[in-house]
């Protein structure tokens, strides 16, 4: 410690006495597994995406009155233009630096979204969620909920032609929900698609209201982190139900964090100096009753644009409200899939009679429902996913979209149980093979050592 | 490598490796870090002169990747790389101690009621803020059911031009706008000259030379323009998700995932030769609501 730094820490401590909680604090440990610092990536992201988007606001004009541009880009001056996208053309082309922050902005986001998908797909494939963390995990479910609202919000903003048209659909999903569907609606966008209000109310919601509550939970989820402590892959050598082994914060953490907050930084950097991210000059501005081909929402709601597509016409009338197929496929289906991730813990809690504290992580192989659950959701999200650019795989391949359409009707009825049915039998095989089943106590499996089926136990 | 146990500040010492400083470990961070900063320094250089961001953002992204490998070695240079085990705090069940503490509440069995009161107040208090929610936008009403189509009204193109039936011919479509209600959205009016007359159940009274129909743009299924024609079916195609109309036949949907037809705008021709509408939509234009 320099000579500098704990002359500052004795002078705290004289005020404060932090010495002590500071120690503490240091002494916390990290289990040291690359895939504990997905979650670390996207609180990095997120601070990144909180010191641009602080610039980008200070440029943004949140109104879509139209505005003649006029700066250094020649494709649009002269033109009217909504102020939004105005305000956004001459941030990109007339502020230096200003296309730098925006496409840093733009790639963080994407960078966001996925370490949450990709943490969130750890902490189910290994069991972090069971018991005593099934709050941090549920908190972490509404996190992703709202990087996803928030990155919706984002790419609306800039009021062009997909983000104009990607309104319109989330408008027509919300008026879509049986019975209070036009009310909503109206709420949420001051009257009809699109007024005035939506832009100034999303800016709001985009750069105060969502990055607060993600702020807030994000500091309850680490606080809960911190006084849970971290679980950890099993180790041969100690106890995991009892132990938790790594690296402590202060230095050997603090190091590694150091460094990923620049490795991130720097990737951000050269993406942004060479990837035309959310360049929208190739969109053009939002005009009404206008839209052009390839109209694909941003990559993390894909799933919900290829549900959309899947789900066939239908609509009817029932106790004086009306259901169609876009409610099902843009509110009914979405809900029922987070309301599984979130149920999840309980059911495999239920279903193996678990019991006590889980703190040693599994390969999911050794929990062949689990195996089933995240081979059957993920595979039918990305299914949905790929049904989102059925259009575009029909123009490269010439298949007509009646029959792509057809066949991924198909496959995402078929194939998500067949594969979620497959993984479970492997799973289920592979434990009997071994000649055990799921243990139903942490403290006396041999899962807090050694990964079950994986060879014999070192001890 | 010294594997002794040691406790230090709540954790034990499982691993312990002590670096062994050398002058080639310092000339690395030396050189990372320098050169890392220089690199700071031309990306705020390179900024200010206006030189293009490919290079200046290199010089950022530079910058980043040295320091980060400054950063490493200098920790890992200086401090022992510990491998520490914390104990897990085990759960108490609270029987334990409850005996011991004693009861801070009073047993007066009217406390019970006093607690309901208090807490319906409270719901009350945080149920009735919803009542701010309406005000957050119009009521409903009828809007969603009419458009500014009226007999009447004449058909205008984006830039506020009516429209000749001659205009439009075979094979091509016109976005058009209600007179005075350009923009407005659920509006919005494809005029499409088929090459023969439409057929069953097209309303024939709404077409004009025979062979020229106006249909909502707005896709019944989630609003998406139906902006692309395809001649050779004659059928309205929507870029979104799809959905697919058969022209001739009153803009039934062909394909996807929208299940109403396109609302026909009932059209027709003023005494000045310009194409009007002799009504609103019968049908909801645009997507169904709850």
């Amino acid at each position: 410690m320099t000579p500098l730094f704990s002359a500052l820490l004795d002078a705290l401590d004289q005020r404060m006495r932090l010495r002590a909680p500071t120690k503490k604090a240091g002494a916390k440990v990290f289990p040291s597994n690359w895939s504990f610092l997905l979650g670390e990536v996207s609180m990095i992201s997120f601070m990144v995406l909180v010191a641009t988007g602080i610039f980008l606001t200070l440029f943004y004009r949140p109104a879509v009155d139209p505005v003649t541009y006029a700066g250094a880009d020649a494709f649009y001056n002269g033109v009217d233009l909504p102020a939004a996208f105005e305000s956004v053309v001459r941030l990109s082309n007339d502020i230096p630096g200003g296309l730098l922050m925006r496409r840093v902005h733009r790639v963080a986001s994407h960078l966001f979204i996925a370490s949450i998908v990709l943490h969130m797909l750890r902490i189910l494939l290994t069991g972090a969620f069971r018991k005593p963390r099934e709050i941090n995990y549920h908190i972490g479910i509404v996190l992703l909920t709202l990087a996803l609202g928030e990155g919706f919000l984002g790419y609306s903003l800039p009021y062009d032609s997909l983000a104009g048209t990607g309104i319109r659909v989330m408008y027509s999903i919300i008026l879509s929900i049986p019975f209070v569907g036009e009310n909503v609606a109206f709420w949420v966008f001051g009257g009809e698609f699109p007024g005035e209000a939506i832009i100034p109310r999303f800016h709001a919601l985009h750069v105060f209201v969502l990055p607060l509550l993600i702020s807030a939970l994000v500091a309850v989820h680490l606080f809960i982190l911190v006084r849970q402590k971290h679980t950890q892959m099993p180790r041969p050598d100690i106890d995991g139900h009892k132990f938790v082994v790594g690296k402590p914060l202060w230095p050997g953490q603090a190091a590694e964090s150091t460094s990923l907050v620049l490795w991130i930084g720097g990737l951000l950097a050269v993406s942004a100096a060479f990837i035309p991210w959310s360049d929208i000059n190739l969109l053009g501005p939002y005009i009404p009753g206008e839209v052009g081909n390839n109209a694909q929402p941003d990559w993390f709601l894909f799933w919900t644009d290829g549900l959309l597509r899947a789900i066939p016409a239908f609509e009817f009338n029932i106790l004086g409200t009306t259901i169609n197929s876009l409610f099902v496929a843009g509110a009914l289906v979405p809900g029922i899939l987070f309301g599984a991730l979130f149920a999840y813990p309980f059911i495999e809690r239920k279903v193996y009679g678990l019991e006590g504290d889980w703190h040693v992580l599994t390969n999911p192989l050794e929990v062949p429902l689990r195996a089933g659950m995240v081979m059957g959701t993920f595979s039918f999200v990305l299914l949905a996913s790929a049904n989102a650019t059925n259009d575009i795989i029909s123009r490269m391949t010439g298949i007509p979209i009646e029959t792509l359409v057809f066949l991924f009707r198909v496959t995402m009825v078929g194939l998500p149980p067949l594969l979620a049915w497959l993984a479970w039998r492997y799973a289920s095989r592979r434990l009997a093979s071994v000649g055990t089943t799921v243990a139903s106590r942490e403290d006396e499996a041999g899962s807090r050592f050694q990964y079950i089926g994986l060879g014999d136990r070192e001890d | 490598m010294s594997t002794e146990p040691e406790d230090l500040g709540g954790y034990r010492v499982l691993e312990r490796h002590v670096p062994d400083a050398s002058a080639a470990n310092d000339s690395y961070v030396a050189w990372t870090a320098g050169i890392g900063g220089l690199a700071a320094v031309a990306f705020a250089v390179l900024l200010r002169l206006g030189a293009p961001l490919g290079l200046y953002g290199v010089m950022l992204a530079l910058s980043c990747f040295l320091l980060a490998l400054a950063v490493r070695r200098y920790f890992y240079d200086r401090f022992p790389e510990v491998v520490a085990a914390e104990p897990r705090e085990v759960y108490q069940p609270p029987e334990a101690t409850a005996a011991t503490e004693p009861s801070l509440e009073s047993p007066l069995p009217r406390r019970n009621f006093l607690t309901k009161v208090l807490v319906g107040g409270f719901g009350a208090f945080g149920a009735s803020l919803l009542s701010l929610v309406p005000s957050l936008g119009p009521g409903v009403g009828n809007t969603l059911r009419q458009t500014p189509w009226d007999r009447g009204v004449r058909a205008v193109t984006g830039d506020g031009e009516p429209v000749r039936p001659d205009d439009v011919k075979i094979g091509s479509i016109a976005s058009v706008w209600p007179e005075g209600s350009i923009g407005f959205e659920r509006s919005a009016v494809v005029v499409i000259r088929l090459a023969n007359p439409p057929e069953e159940p097209t309303n024939m009274a709404w077409v004009v030379d025979d062979t020229l129909v106006a249909y909502s743009k707005i896709c019944t299924h989630a609003g998406c323009p139906v902006a692309l024609y395809r001649e050779q079916d004659e059928s309205l195609f929507c870029p979104c998700h799809q959905s697919t109309f058969d022209v001739p036949h009153a803009c039934q949907p062909t394909f996807g995932p929208a299940a109403r037809a396109l609302p026909q705008l009932p059209l027709g021709v003023d005494d000045d030769g310009f194409l009007v509408a002799l009504g609103d939509f019968e049908e909801l234009a645009g997507p169904s609501f709850g």
